[in-house]
């Protein structure tokens, strides 16, 4: 589950009626190739997430976020006219210069319009104005323009996708369709290149990249979630989120995945694993939001501990709209204990919810 | 500072002890002053910084997309994934009119999705829609809706209320869901998403222009170069508010003849100064003597009279800089009036009074004063202080040189014949407008000559018809030649300039009379009551001409389509009709002489077309040439079969065949119906049928006569201003009669006042000054109307020509003419009561007595 508030935040306040047009995430969902990796206008929410950490030949690090939304406004089959609203493509873009101390980020929202944006199976391509995921065989093209950087990515998968979950649906919260489908590339190797100002960088590195749509999976009492996505250097991954509520607990339906070096995955339950923050805090100057910089994860049935740190306490994503929640989303380096071994890592962490809780229904 | 107390004492005092004529030669400067500034800030708001009404929201872009007939929206698309950090803005642009009140607006379609996220990223951006704070959250949930509008905060809506919009033909009902900043007024514009302006104006699958924000590196040039390449031929990228400055070139013509002519109050208010610094000189002749004699220098008296003259200036320019502005709002009305029935939708800007303006108006008020007093001051100190001190006042100096001053008149009159047939120098008609200078210095060196030979001939006449009060009357005015000559000079150039542009008005409006005789063949005519303007073509539905035609009486139904286009740089109109729609003209409106009906036959079908005179003046084309257009996303090449007279605006104008139109730009919705009715049909039957037809929409119906009633009637408020600043030099010269008379009283106190210690009855004295003043009348009249008709040429045959390239026929305006001489003689008689009055209060003893 990722930050898509962006779109609940709008679209849950008006569009809650109009549900009801929409199916839900239900269990027995059967996924389907490279079909569930495109579009699916039945859900109401949708999106493509792509982070990455990246290194230059001289070592100079990087963190990216690419991220692609679409939010259903209307089913109403007389909206036939390019401008006429149906969905609306947000998405967001962030550097990470962690070498060079510095986070860049920018989002766009659009309608589908004349080919402004658009998820299209046929073309195998998302794209959002010029950033876009083109994908050709397996492989996935990724290319954004700002006005202070561009960049432009080739992303191989190493490991089939993944399907979080039980019975192909992640759950959120109680009730039936409180879930989404969650698909995820867990590693897939990176190369291409960062131009930020004058500078070209080649770089090489892993990015991952989530897959989810859904009709409102969470519900009133859940203020915020703390998610995470570890690519450890044994060739394993996690996935790991908790779900936090408005009397301060847990949810219970926190949940990770443990997927194994070729490619086979174990779902985790709340109880399989300990996720919290370990001391450290960052306070926001523009959002005044305190998150933990400093995570410590264990899960005992794999004999992991890790502890998650950041290079850049300011990777904050702050939307001006007033409608986009706040959150935080950066590159994240691991220290990982498993058995007797040492290890390091990467990955990615997001936060939402800290400066006020993330509105989720009405 | 003895020197500037002596100044005070000699020159300042003396004009309070006449306030009534210092009043009089202060207002008329004011005035002058008034005008000028007027027109120069009208012209800044109405015109100057004229920005087409849809530059005002337009944003902070470099570049624009356009094509004539609105761009394909696909073009968005294109624009927004190339691999550029570029910022792409779709705009649907057009006009709704306020239902209830009529007013009319821009309406602007944006995607306020893409640019109420984009606007809201930068804090600082001034943004159309979401700047209110409780949008933003709602905005999305309003987008979709197509009755979601936003308006500027002046129109005085709040969120939540319903607007009615008449947008075409049709009425449509608006709920305001925010409201925006807009500048007091300057910005205020009915604001909706894309698709709702898409469905309002049945533009479907189309916008009208792509603002584009490039990046600061490399040049907008380069990025104009790889923009372009990305799009096809047809499609132009250009900088931002290229619009505005080809509307601006298109304007000025307009602006410096409009300029030129607010001159005219300062002409005739130069001669009242020239003649109340003369008047001054005269008067003053003794004290000069004793100052000289006292040992000012030559300098110093010439100093005194042109710091006199300053001092009018000053005071004439602090009581005309308010005057000016409060002038300056009535001179907007009329000025946007103008622009918006012969060129292009504006939007009158604020009217800035700054350190310019008030610049302006000094340096002209005091520049003015001290260039026509400076040949009386110089000959103040001319003045041997033997000759100035010897006992008796001398009356006028008669230093006129007729004869010389005749012949250099003469000479000039043919320098300005010459001018006149000279071509126009950057596109203006500055020789032209030589050509009237020379005229009208011509006219003044001519005047003493020819007073000198009227009131010779009309004293014997006079005193036999009149009395002998009038043959003294006219005996005084040949006797103080220069100064009668210089009030006759005042007034006849404030009337002449009336008379010249009278007749030029005339004929101008009686050619457009004739011409629309020819113009229009049917019987009736249908437009959308939707907003409109020289560069606003509202439609119609398109099913209406079907409905129409179908109706019992209804012969045939010609279906006129206009766009607003762009030709090399500079906008013009493209018109079609339906060319096989059988028509019949009595008279032939092309160059060529031929049968109209002829010409328009070879446009069927084809890619030729015929074009407006203005047109081939602007881009020096003629019959036989061929010209390149961007329709839609092509090229295309047309040849111009002929020329058409057209005087319904200034814009060039391009013709062709409605199939010829359709396959370029296939959006069938005409601007116009044009209706033939059988013959044998009541027109009144037929007129309510289709108003029966057309109920549902807003629809105007003009029949024939209509039409050109109404035509008459946009040409006569286009010459509003043209009347009104006329009138002021009108007003002001009468203002330097009646004070030049008071002047000439004052004068001859002694004179009169021995009149009547002779027994000269009150009767008698006011009489001989209103005969006096009736004759400078009389006398400005006759002069005028002269030079009036040898002006009204240049402005007809060269200043028009040149600026406008239209072609008007001569026509006496008699009517008009007439009138206006008789109210302009009337009044000059009436400025002399005062002055009677204050010659017949004279006290003949005390008078006498001085001597």
């Amino acid at each position: 589950m990722r930050s898509k508030f962006a779109c609940i935040g709008v679209a849950l306040l008006l569009l809650q009626p109009l549900a009801a047009q929409y199916r839900t995430a239900l269990p027995g969902y059967r996924h389907e190739f490279p079909r569930d990796h495109f579009n699916h206008p039945d859900y109401q929410t949708e999106w493509w997430y792509y982070t990455g950490n990246l290194k230059s030949p001289d070592s100079h690090r990087f963190g990216f976020e690419l991220t692609f939304f679409r939010q259903g406004v209307s089913r109403d089959p007389a909206r036939t006219a390019a401008w006429e609203l149906r969905d609306l493509y947000l998405a967001h873009l962030a550097l990470s210069d962690l070498d060079g101390g510095k986070f860049y980020h920018s989002e766009r929202t659009n309608r589908s319009g004349p080919g402004i944006a658009a998820v299209n199976e046929s073309l195998g391509r998302i794209w959002n104005g010029n950033w876009q995921i083109q994908w050709h065989g397996e492989d996935q093209e990724l290319r954004a323009i700002d006005e202070r950087f561009q960049l432009h990515l080739t992303l191989h998968p190493e490991k089939p996708p993944v399907i979080h979950g039980e019975n192909g649906i992640s759950q959120k919260a109680e009730g039936p369709g409180r879930a989404s489908h969650y698909i995820s590339f867990t590693r897939l190797a990176t190369s291409g290149a960062i131009e930020l100002g004058n500078k070209r960088f080649e770089v090489r590195g892993t990015s991952w990249m989530d897959h989810e749509f859904f009709t409102h999976q969470l519900d009133s009492e859940q203020t915020g979630w703390d998610w995470l996505s570890l690519q450890l250097a044994d060739n394993t991954e996690l996935m790991l989120f908790r779900i936090r509520r408005k009397d301060g607990s847990i949810d219970p339906y926190s949940a990770g995945t443990y997927v194994d070096v070729n490619g086979k995955t174990t779902h985790l339950r709340s109880a399989d694993f300990v996720l919290q923050p370990a001391g450290e805090i960052w306070a926001s100057p523009k959002t005044g939001a305190r998150y933990p910089m400093h995570w410590r994860v264990a899960i005992r049935k794999f004999n992991i501990e890790l502890e998650a740190k950041t290079q850049l306490e300011s990777q904050e994503l702050t939307g001006k709209t007033g409608f986009a929640p706040n959150y935080w989303e950066g590159a994240i380096v691991l220290s990982v204990q498993r058995g007797p071994q040492s290890l390091s890592g990467v990955g990615y962490l997001e936060m939402t919810g800290y400066d006020r809780p993330v509105p989720f229904t009405k | 500072m003895p020197l500037l107390v002596l100044f005070y004492r000699l020159m300042v005092r003396p004009l309070f002890r006449e306030p009534v004529r210092s009043s009089l030669t202060i207002l008329a400067i004011a005035l002058g002053v008034a005008v000028v500034l007027a027109i120069d800030l009208a012209g800044g708001a109405a015109a100057g910084s004229f920005r087409s009404s849809m530059e005002t929201l337009a944003g902070d872009n470099d570049l624009e997309v356009v094509t004539s007939g609105g761009l394909s929206e696909n073009m968005v698309g294109i624009l927004a994934t190339l691999p550029y950090p570029v910022r792409v803005s779709p705009r649907i642009e057009d006009y709704a009119l306020i239902a209830n009140t009529k007013k009319s607006l821009p309406l602007i379609g944006l995607d306020l999705v893409a640019e109420g996220s984009a606007f809201a990223q930068s804090e600082s951006q001034k943004t159309v829609a979401f700047q209110t704070q409780d949008v933003s959250e709602h905005a999305f949930e309003y987008l979709g809706d197509t009755d979601s509008i936003w308006v500027g905060s002046s129109l005085g809506y709040r969120a939540g209320d319903r607007v009615e919009l008449l947008i075409n033909d049709k009425v449509h009902s608006y709920m305001v869901r925010g409201i925006y900043p807009d500048s007091n007024g300057n910005e205020s514009a009915i604001v909706m998403d894309l698709a709702a302006a898409q469905h309002a104006l049945a533009r479907y699958g189309r916008v009208d222009r792509i603002l584009l924000k490039v990046p600061e590196t490399p040049s907008p040039e380069e990025w104009q170069q790889r923009l372009q390449a990305a799009l096809p031929a047809g499609v132009e990228v250009r900088p931002q508010g290229t619009g505005t400055n080809e509307n601006r070139r298109m304007l000025a013509a307009f602006r410096w003849n409009l300029r030129l002519l607010s001159y005219i109050s300062l002409v005739v208010g130069a001669f009242l100064i020239y003649n109340t610094i003369s008047v001054s000189v005269v008067r003053r002749r003794p004290e000069i003597g004793i100052v000289r004699a006292l040992g000012a220098s030559k300098r110093v008296i010439l100093a005194a009279f042109v710091g006199e003259a300053a001092c009018f200036g000053i005071a004439g320019a602090l009581v005309g800089l308010p005057l000016g502005r409060f002038m300056a709002t009535g001179a907007v009305r009329l000025m946007s009036a103008t622009v918006e029935s012969l060129y292009v939708s504006s939007r009158p800007g604020i009217i800035e009074l700054n350190a310019g303006s008030v610049f302006l108006a000094f340096a002209i008020g005091v520049g003015v004063a001290v260039a026509s007093a400076y040949s009386p001051a110089d000959e103040a100190s001319q003045v041997s202080p033997v000759e100035a001190m010897a006992r008796g006042r001398r009356e006028y100096d008669v230093h006129v040189q007729k004869a010389r001053d005749f012949w250099i008149a003469l000479a000039l009159g043919l320098a300005a014949g010459a001018a006149s047939c000279a071509p126009a120098i950057a596109g203006k008609p500055l020789l032209g407008y030589l050509a009237a200078i020379l005229l009208v210095v011509a006219s003044a060196l001519a005047i003493p000559a020819f007073v000198e030979a009227l009131t010779s001939v009309s004293s014997k006449l006079l005193g036999k018809l009149l009395g002998i009060e009038a043959l003294l009357a006219s005996r005084s005015l040949a006797a103080s030649l220069r100064r009668t000559s210089v009030l006759v000079g005042a007034l006849s150039t404030a009337i002449a300039m009336m008379t010249a542009v009278g007749i030029m008005v005339g004929s101008f409006r009686q050619t457009v009379v004739v011409w629309m005789g020819d113009q229009l063949p049917a019987d009736l005519y249908l437009r959308p009551a939707g907003s409109a303007a020289a560069d606003r073509h509202p439609t119609l539905s398109s099913y209406l001409e079907e409905e129409i035609a179908k109706l019992p009486g209804v012969a045939v139904v010609d279906r006129l389509r206009a766009y607003e286009i762009n030709f090399e740089n500079m906008p013009a109109t493209l018109a079609s009709a339906d060319l096989n729609v059988p028509r019949v003209y009595h008279n032939s409106d092309l160059f060529s002489g031929r049968p109209k009906e002829q010409v328009l036959a070879e446009l069927r079908d084809s890619n030729t077309v015929i074009v407006s005179e203005p047109f081939t003046y602007k881009h020096h084309l003629k019959a036989g040439d061929s010209l390149t257009l961007s329709l839609g996303e092509t090229r295309a090449t047309f040849r111009i079969a002929d020329v058409y007279y057209d005087y319904s605006s200034e814009r060039g104008g391009i013709f062709m065949d409605r199939n010829t139109m359709l396959r370029y730009l296939p959006d069938p919705a005409p601007s116009n119906l044009a209706i033939y009715v059988s013959p044998g049909a009541q027109l009144d039957v037929v007129r309510t049928e289709i108003e029966k037809a057309t109920a549902g929409h807003r629809v105007l119906m003009f029949s024939n006569r209509d039409l050109r009633a109404e035509a008459i009637r946009i040409f006569d408020r286009t010459f509003a201003i043209t009347y009104a600043l006329e009138a002021v030099a009108v007003i002001v010269a009468v203002m330097g009669i009646a004070g030049a008379l008071l002047a000439l009283v004052i004068d001859r106190r002694r004179e009169l006042g021995l009149l009547q210690f002779l027994g000269a009855a009150t009767r008698q004295v006011r009489k001989l000054i209103l005969v006096e003043a009736g004759l400078l009348g009389l006398l400005a009249n006759l002069a005028g109307l002269a030079l009036g008709f040898a002006l009204s040429l240049i402005l007809i045959y060269v200043i028009n020509k040149q600026s406008f390239g239209w072609t008007i026929r001569f026509h006496w305006p008699v009517e008009i003419l007439f009138g206006a001489l008789t109210v302009v003689y009337l009044a000059t008689v009436l400025a002399g009561l005062y002055p009677a009055q204050v010659a017949v209060r004279l006290n003949p003893v005390e008078v006498v007595h001085e001597e």
